[in-house]
């Protein structure tokens, strides 16, 4: 953590970093690619056989999500609502990005649709992405046609 | 010093919170666990202030709202999505803690503070002290 010995993890510098970052990100009319904050983020993991995808979906309801796998293409799907009766002007403080999302990844390898299952809990998605067998090295022989 | 406000730690949940300790403290080991500051929003009503923060992965049982003097704060312990063994290939986002602590005026009303957890997401709801109870003197004769 940078070095910070502040109590608590709290350093008083990143958070001034941070706020500094987001005003100047609000003046910015272009923003750059690394300012654009993805939602949702994803992690993804290789185990084995499988590929695991993590994605952070804080406030979205399973039935919420569209997931969909076509080959080694997976994509994310869905709208986060604000808290209904709650009028623009009663912010005063919004961080957390609202309306629809979509993300599309592209895996390193086919993906074996038929076996694909996908967790949600506590806000966070975790699917399992079985190679297809396809994608799999496979040893050719080689025969010699003496 | 703390006598006057005591520090209250809010259970959260429609539960009321469960009984018993989680197996694991909360309070993180501070060299190796690093902590990521999560995004909030804040919004008025009638009653009081609505606190919103985003913390994807957190549960009832990892989740600490505290309250100390007049800053609230929260800290929710994260363990890492990934199974055992497996190779991080592409990363959007840290896996860590989440924390974040507030400063809270007067007007709160710090003793109906009530807080909910679902689907990651934490509503703290901060009520507006009845302030013309407040003032009322009784007046001697």
């Amino acid at each position: 953590m940078r070095g910070s010995t502040w109590p608590g993890g709290w350093d008083p510098f990143e958070e001034l970093q941070r706020e500094m970052g987001r005003l100047f990100q609000s003046f910015d009319p272009f923003p750059s690619p690394r300012h654009v904050r993805l939602f949702p983020p994803i992690n993804l993991y290789v185990a084995g056989d499988e590929y695991v995808l993590s994605a952070q979906l804080p406030g979205m309801a399973p039935e919420e999500v569209e997931l969909t796998v076509t080959h080694e293409t997976l994509t994310l799907r869905g709208e986060r609502k604000r808290t209904e009766g709650v009028k623009d002007d009663a912010y005063r403080r919004q961080e957390r990005v609202m309306g629809r999302w979509s993300r599309t990844i592209n895996l390193p390898d086919r993906i074996d649709e038929s076996r694909v299952t996908a967790h949600f809990a506590n806000g966070v998605l975790t699917a399992r992405l079985p190679r297809a067998e396809s994608a799999k090295p496979r040893h050719i022989i080689v025969s010699s046609s003496s | 010093m703390s006598d006057d406000h005591p520090s209250i730690r809010v259970s959260v949940g429609a539960s009321g919170g469960r009984g018993g300790e989680p197996n694991r403290p909360i309070e993180p080991d501070l060299a190796t666990t690093p902590a990521f500051a999560p995004p909030i929003d804040i919004h008025d009503g009638p009653e009081g202030l609505t606190l919103e923060a985003d913390l994807p992965g957190a549960t009832e049982e990892t989740l600490l709202v505290q309250l100390e003097d007049n800053v609230l704060s929260l800290r929710a312990r994260i363990d890492s999505p990934a199974p055992e063994g497996a190779r991080l290939i592409h990363q959007e986002y840290h896996v860590g803690d989440h924390q974040r602590s507030f400063i809270l005026s007067d007007e709160v009303d710090r003793d109906r503070i009530t807080a909910e957890l679902k689907n990651g997401v934490l509503k703290v709801f901060l009520p507006r002290a009845d302030r013309a109870k407040a003032r009322r003197i009784e007046i001697k004769s």
